[in-house]
Parts: structure tokens; sequence; C-alpha cells
């Protein structure tokens, strides 16, 4: 699984039908799941209702389509929860940690 | 699955069975990295794509007997982003 932000939402008309009516969203992975090249994002189909700013859990391949109820949806990534509070040891992590739900997170980049 | 932009058409004469008829496209992302997909949707030259990876998402899209496991699944229309 992956620890991300949602940064974006996509919209397609044009899609696999198996998409219709589901919330695409962008996502930046964060902390030690930051990709080491440049790109630093993934899309995720949404399973839990999150919104753009949100920090979320994103499951990866199989599990990922179970999260949304079907094993027929060809995607690889699902955000199956949107994180409350994180707990870190002092020195683990890229960044400080900041977190949703109370006032506005600070957004730093990977 | 990864947001790119499709930058160019692949052919190949010789090819392996399972590719008889696909579209290929070559899509690029943010950071510069390539990859080729498959495509079923109509993509051309300039659209943003998404592409999905993995044995399941070709087997659910293409068909088991294609030789190829990144698939366009959506051609991206916009991209709302945090204020």
């Amino acid at each position: 699984m992956i620890l991300g932000r949602v940064v974006g939402e996509v919209w397609a008309t044009k899609k696999h039908a198996a998409l219709d009516g589901r919330k695409l969203l962008v996502i930046e992975p964060y902390l030690w799941y930051a990709p080491s090249h440049e790109v630093a994002h993934l899309v995720a189909v949404d399973a839990v209702g999150a919104g753009i700013g949100e920090d979320v859990v994103v499951c990866m391949g199989d599990p990922a389509r179970r999260s949304l109820g079907t094993t027929s949806m060809p995607i690889e990534a699902a955000v199956c929860a949107i994180v409350d509070r994180i707990e870190l040891a002092d020195d683990r992590g890229a960044r400080a940690l900041t977190f949703v739900g109370g006032d506005e997170p600070e957004h730093d980049s990977i | 699955m990864r947001l790119g932009r499709v930058v160019g058409a692949v052919w190949g004469a010789k090819h392996a069975a399972g590719l008889d008829g696909a579209k290929l496209l070559v899509v690029e992302d943010a950071g510069g990295g390539r990859v080729t997909a498959i495509d079923r949707l109509g993509a051309g030259v300039g659209d943003q794509v998404l592409v999905a990876h993995g044995t399941r998402v070709r087997d659910l899209t293409v068909g088991e007997t294609v030789a190829l496991k990144d698939v366009i699944v959506a051609i991206v229309d916009g991209i709302d982003v945090a204020a």
C-alpha cells in the first residue's frame, strides 16, 4: 500500500466502460514511497469518498479491485482509506508530517 | 494508473501473433518516462491518457493473448487540482 495525498481529480469522457461513474484521483505519494524519479503521481479509483487535499492509503493490484467490490475492473490502484492520523518515530520520514482533519495541512513537495 | 501524453505510434510488420491489429501508442509521463501502451479508445498524438498496467488489466481489456501489459483505459478531458 502507498501513503499519499490527493492532489487532483481526473475527468474523462472516453474511458473503459467499467470506469463509468467512478472517481479518478491523482495521488502524490510521500515519505518513503516517493518514487526516486521525477514523476511523483499515480491515479487511483476512489473507493471511500476521498477528496482533494486529503491524505489517503492507496492499495495496488488485486486488492485494489476487490476494495471496489469487483474483480473485473481494469485498474490496479484504489484509494482504500482516508488517513486521520499517522504516528512515526522521530527519525523516520522525509519531511515532517502534517495531518488533515484539523488545520489546513502544509503541502510540501516531495 | 499513470497519466501521460501520447507522443507517437509504433508500427511493426513483424510482431507477436497476439498483437495483430493492435494500435500501439507511445505515452510519455510528466517526468519524461515513456511506455508503449495498447489503445482501444481511439486516442491520438497529443491526447492526455490514463494508462493502467498489469496482467489482469490486460486480460479484462484486450484479451489474454496480447503480449503487452500497458493499456490505455481513459482519454483525459481535464484534471481538477488543489487550489
